[in-house]
């Protein structure tokens, strides 16, 4: 018998000889039976859909990690740092920098700042102040025009080119145009630091510079700018100042033939209606004017 | 890494294939070494999640015994096997015509038999029931357990031989 003959008997390699003798042997029966037996055995119950359904979640999970990888992540963070930090840096600047307001020509800008104080910016004027440091100092620099009702508080400034008006609380109106500065109050007091010198303005006052020249106080009965209720109104002021006015309220042009512009104006005009204004500039000062277009020309009466 | 998926297991149709060939097989295969249904099932598992991880790198003619590789490491270490606890089948189902002393004696044979084999080393078990169960030809149970077709033969013929002596309580 050959060598393993059992395992060659389970395989069919055994000789037809062979077979007849192994099948004389007495353990022949026992090993038939034993394969017979084994022949009808099993394994354990292998659900393969079962096991193929937890394979490929497992291997969805592996692809998502895999191809996704951490680099999208990455790019993600990245894009959301650069956000975050634009946005600080813009945050910063921002905060840093002043609000700032302003007017062109024709144009009136009411407005309230941080500390409920009203600010009415006149024609062609620019106001600036800081919203972040306004609780330790509420500080504002004007160009132009602008009537300041300031509510109660720590000393509230307004930096001109021409001086620095501070107050604690008040209404009052700062004008400042070329070679003019006029600083009207309403009610309080005012000090107006021009040249380095201070001038205590009390209300119904108006303190005054032309062409670098400080006017007395002149008393003031209106009990807000007329500006603000569309009136342009001048106290002998020069008419060139009031034709600046002009040109400013209504957006125009002005220019002058023989007019002595350093002629005294005492009078006012409205900002609305043009014609209404020319003519109440021209009659009082005796003089002519023609429109045409944004264009206006003054010119002495023969 | 090979990313043409016709020539690796990375393609759907060629993994399943792959899975439904073989995954059974590999069950069993874990099943007959240690006796334990959940790990010969976490052995399916982790090999054909393995298969996949690294199908690019495996082509189709080795898919099948890289998993039986993988499947068996996973117990590589496991000392101690539970008992094999193995179903019979009745295929020739006319029962009814046995006496009831030849189901007894049928029945006490096939629980010989099944102490039988828990009490084979764990090869020779492994190789028989491969060949009995699962209809393995010795040259696929070599290849399996990467050794010699002979091996296998000796092992069967050791088995066998065991079988017998265990049962007739020699």
């Amino acid at each position: 018998m050959q060598e393993n003959y059992l395992a060659k008997w389970l395989n069919n390699e055994l000789t037809e000889e062979e077979i007849i003798q192994f099948k004389k042997t007495e353990e022949y029966t026992s090993y038939h039976k034993i394969i017979t037996a084994s022949n009808n055995l099993q394994a354990p119950e292998f659900d393969q859909e079962k096991a193929l359904q937890a394979i490929n979640n497992k291997r969805n999970t592996i692809k998502e990690t895999k191809v996704v990888k951490l680099n999208p992540l990455k790019k993600y963070i990245s894009i959301a740092a650069a956000v975050l930090l634009i946005c600080s840096l813009g945050y910063f600047y921002t905060t840093t920098l002043d609000q700032t307001i302003s007017t062109d020509y024709a144009q009136n800008n009411e407005f309230v700042l941080p500390d409920n104080s009203e600010v009415i910016l006149n024609a062609e004027s620019k106001i600036a102040y800081n919203k972040n440091s306004w609780d330790k100092k509420r500080d504002v620099s004007l160009e132009g025009e602008a009537f300041f009702k300031v509510a109660k508080g720590e000393k509230f400034t307004v930096t001109t080119n021409q001086g620095i008006i501070s107050v604690l609380g008040t209404q009052f109106n700062v004008e400042t145009r070329t070679n003019f500065f006029e600083v009207t109050c309403y009610e309080g007091l005012v000090n107006v630091n021009y040249n380095g010198k201070d001038y205590k303005v009390p209300g119904g006052t108006s303190f005054m510079v032309i062409n670098g020249n400080v006017a007395p106080l002149s008393h003031v009965k209106t009990l807000v700018p007329s500006w603000t209720l569309n009136e342009s109104t001048f106290k002998s002021i020069p008419l060139e100042f009031v034709f600046n006015e002009l040109q400013r309220q209504f957006n125009l042009t002005v220019t002058t033939k023989n007019v002595n512009t350093k002629q005294l104006y005492t009078g006012s005009f409205n900002n609305k209606d043009l014609e209404l204004a020319l003519k109440s500039i021209s009659i009082p000062s005796k003089i002519s004017y023609t429109l045409e277009e944004n264009k206006v020309l003054f010119y002495a009466q023969e | 890494m090979n990313i043409d998926n016709h020539n690796n297991v990375c393609e759907e149709k060629i993994y399943n294939q792959v899975f439904t060939t073989n995954s059974k097989t590999v069950f069993n295969y874990i099943y007959y070494k240690f006796g334990n249904e959940e790990k010969a099932y976490d052995a399916v598992q982790e090999a054909f999640v393995k298969l996949w991880e690294n199908c690019a790198k495996v082509v189709p003619s080795k898919a099948k015994a890289y998993v039986y590789t993988i499947a068996n490491n996973l117990y590589l270490n496991m000392i101690k096997a539970d008992k094999v606890r193995l179903k019979y089948a009745h295929l020739n189902t006319d029962v009814s015509n046995e006496t009831p002393e030849f189901l007894l004696e049928e029945k006490q044979f096939q629980e010989k038999l099944e102490r039988a084999l828990a009490s084979l080393p764990e090869n020779q078990r492994t190789t028989f029931l491969l060949n009995r169960i699962d209809k393995k030809k010795y040259a696929e149970i070599a290849e399996l357990e990467g050794v010699s077709v002979k091996a296998i033969e000796k092992r069967m013929h050791l088995a066998l031989k065991s079988l017998r002596e265990h049962i007739n309580g020699i």
